[in-house]
């Protein structure tokens, strides 16, 4: 109830119009049958990304701010790219452009392994089985129907949601930086005491070095001491759906198959 | 920031500059290798441009290239036009941010240089500690190019050849993986430098310690750069010219440096990651920090000739080898490449593990000699237990099919198995 209030007293109304504004951005640019409308919806997503911009905290130096600030603009416009693109290849490059900006941002957190961790598995192995199958539709080909958004209210109403209660979240944490001090809320302080407290950028922090070099080593000690038992079910169960595919795969084969008579045997 | 800068960019331009002028040339070089073998002559005509000096044809690459910038940038109707500009400029982007991590050389001494105090190294960006994974990650990328580019076509022969090789990259990508597992394992870090270091330290490459290892990954990167035996995606006399049938001009030209570079990629990955980096006995030296100006380009010169030979090689297996069948090809990633790199994985595990005491019980020597046998036995279980995937009868179950085909009245005769 505390974390509730706080949250509620430092989110400030800009955000929430932002918010809004995504949400009816979002809706109109879903492919709902018309394509009347998404210029408009264009214009109000692009406004709201930059309501969301101007409230953001400048990083300490320019480099970072620039690198960071087109990594997140390239991650939050393919991901609407991603949601309402009508043709599914599309959708799945605009994904794997979201997934691109994701590992970047990853990476100037300096969570080098998480991030070419996600350009492996997402990227490289889901994705493209994702393409592989999808390369096998007529890009034309489809009925209307399978073009369209369901529920695209709904979808656009529960994204923006979403945005809010994240928004309040990252509007109501704080965090300690590497002297000590409490920092944040990071979006409501910002017209206070913008020169004051510096964010953290990764030079600063000791354990989020860009160029750390033991990086994947930390990583393993960590992985394998602290949260070994995770590591071993997750094995186990990537483990089962291997052996459950297969049998699968077996159980299709045997029981399609018709018997082989030795006669025909014989005959072949 | 701005020295940092400044190293980088200058890294960036050696590279770039290195890699196209190499990849024109390995062209060149491919063409007289071909000529060569098939008794030919080859190109030897182009020499310096407006005079009569032939040079024996080493103008050639400039020709070609002239050629390709000249020619129609045309656009097929039928096709996603923007996917179809997208895919060749993806392959590679993707295929040039791979060498970002990938050591050209050791390092530089302190002095000797005016303005810089420090150690130079020559790889781009020293820092990555995920120097394996970021190669891999990116090789993932490069599947994109070839896939898009083979459906944005919207031709048949495209298609094919991009449906088949999205199959075959990530079919390999397995047993590359399992062999480059080996060599983590052993040197305990992901970074390409320390690979080399710790070959040059103990003086014995990886090769030679794991030769299972390195013959999956020998195979597994000729798959990966859909070199001959393994160019399926784009068998000339199947498919015309697979995923990039369609493309000609700038874009054709693009997709054709983009398999180069692949190619010189996996030479330096064969080069670094098993035959000792820019390690030569007696010549380079092994210490990573101090170093003189005669050693450090020693070893630039060692990495280039061992790459050089690689890739040689590669142009050699080109014309000895024929083209595998779809299906040998997966059977040979799945049920022979991929059983045998576990077993190169489990003999390293072991290796390292008791590492102390089998070198006081064996010596250096006989490690080697028991990895060596551990190879041995692996490759004639392989050969006596894996399917024949080399065989040209028809499948077993096919009899099936044809008993089928009996009832339904058609007689049909499977190839192989005429009467």
């Amino acid at each position: 109830m505390m974390l509730t209030a706080v949250a509620l007293s430092t989110i400030d109304k800009l955000a929430l119009v932002a918010c809004f504004l995504l949400g009816l951005g979002l809706w109109m640019l879903l492919p709902r049958g018309s394509s009347r409308g998404k210029a408009f919806g264009l214009v109000l997503t692009t406004v709201s990304l930059g309501l969301f911009a101007v409230r953001l905290w400048p990083l300490d130096d320019m480099v970072s701010d620039i690198v960071f600030y087109i990594m997140t603009a390239v991650t939050l416009v393919s991901a609407i790219g991603a949601v309402t693109m009508q043709s599914p290849v599309y959708c799945a490059i605009w994904f794997a452009l979201t997934l691109l900006g994701t590992a970047g941002l990853f990476f100037f957190q300096g969570a080098q392994f998480l991030g070419v961790a996600t350009i492996v598995v997402y990227a490289g192995a889901i994705l493209v089985t994702f393409l592989f199958v999808l390369m096998l539709c007529n890009p034309e080909g489809h009925s209307l129907y399978d073009r369209l958004s369901w529920e695209a209210g709904l979808s656009a109403g529960t994204g923006a949601l979403m945005t809010i209660l994240l928004t309040w979240t990252a509007a109501s944490v704080t965090f300690a930086d590497a002297r000590g001090n409490t920092v944040g809320p990071t979006i409501a302080v910002r017209e206070e005491a913008p020169a004051t407290i510096p964010f953290q950028s990764s030079k600063d922090a000791q354990g989020r070095n860009i160029l750390a070099a033991q990086h994947v080593e930390k990583l393993g000690i960590e992985l394998f001491t602290k949260h070994l038992l995770a590591v071993e079910v997750a094995g186990t169960l990537l483990l089962v759906a291997l052996v459950g595919a297969v049998a699968i795969v077996a159980h299709g084969r045997t029981s399609g198959m018709p018997v082989i008579t030795e006669e025909a045997r014989r005959d072949a | 920031m701005l020295a940092i800068s400044i190293e980088a960019l200058i890294k960036i331009a050696l590279l770039m500059g290195g890699l196209m002028t190499g990849a024109a040339y390995f062209v060149l070089l491919e063409r007289w290798i071909a000529a060569w073998v098939q008794d030919r002559k080859g190109p030897n005509r182009v020499g310096v441009p407006l005079t009569k000096i032939k040079l024996f044809g080493l103008g050639q690459p400039l020709a070609d290239g002239l050629k390709f910038i000249f020619k129609e940038e045309h656009t097929p109707r039928h096709v996603d036009k923007i996917l179809f500009t997208l895919a060749p400029i993806s392959i590679l982007a993707a295929a040039l941010a791979i060498y970002a991590v990938i050591p050209f050389g050791s390092v530089l001494p302190k002095d000797g240089i005016p303005g810089v105090s420090h150690q130079i190294e020559l790889i781009v960006a020293p820092g990555i500690d995920v120097g394996m994974i970021y190669i891999f990650a990116l090789s993932s990328i490069a599947v994109y190019g070839v896939i898009l580019g083979g459906w944005a076509s919207n031709s048949k022969y495209s298609l094919l050849g991009g449906l088949r090789s999205s199959a075959q990259l990530i079919a390999y990508e397995l047993p590359m993986g399992l062999a480059i597992v080996g060599v983590v394992l052993m040197t305990g870090s992901l970074r390409l430098e320390d690979v080399i270091g710790m070959q040059a330290a103990s003086g014995i490459w990886t090769a030679f310690s794991q030769p299972l290892g390195f013959v999956i990954f020998v195979v597994a990167s000729f798959a990966e750069a859909a070199r001959l035996p393994f160019d399926l995606p784009e068998a000339e006399q199947e498919l015309v010219g697979g995923y990039h049938t369609e493309y000609a001009g700038m874009r054709l030209i693009v997709y054709l440096i983009a398999e180069f570079l692949h190619m010189i990629t996996a030479s330096f990955l064969i080069a670094i990651l098993f035959l000792g980096g820019w390690h030569f006995w007696g010549i380079t030296g092994s210490s990573t920090t101090e170093v003189t100006w005669f050693q450090a380009i020693a070893r630039i010169v060692v990495l280039n000739i061992k790459i050089f030979g690689i890739i040689v090689f590669f142009m050699m297996i080109r014309w000895s080898w024929p083209r595998f069948r779809f299906d040998q090809l997966m059977s040979l990633a799945w049920k022979v490449m991929l059983p045998l790199g576990l077993v190169n994985l489990v003999a390293v595990a072991c290796l390292v593990e008791y590492q102390p005491a089998l070198e006081s019980k064996l010596g250096a020597v006989g490690i080697t000699a028991s990895m060596w046998g551990i190879a041995l036995v692996a490759w004639i279980a392989a050969g006596i237990f894996a399917p024949l995937h080399s065989d040209n009868t028809a499948r077993k179950d096919s009899f099936v099919l044809e008993a089928e085909s009996r009832n339904r009245g058609l007689r049909t005769t499977a190839p192989g198995q005429a009467t």
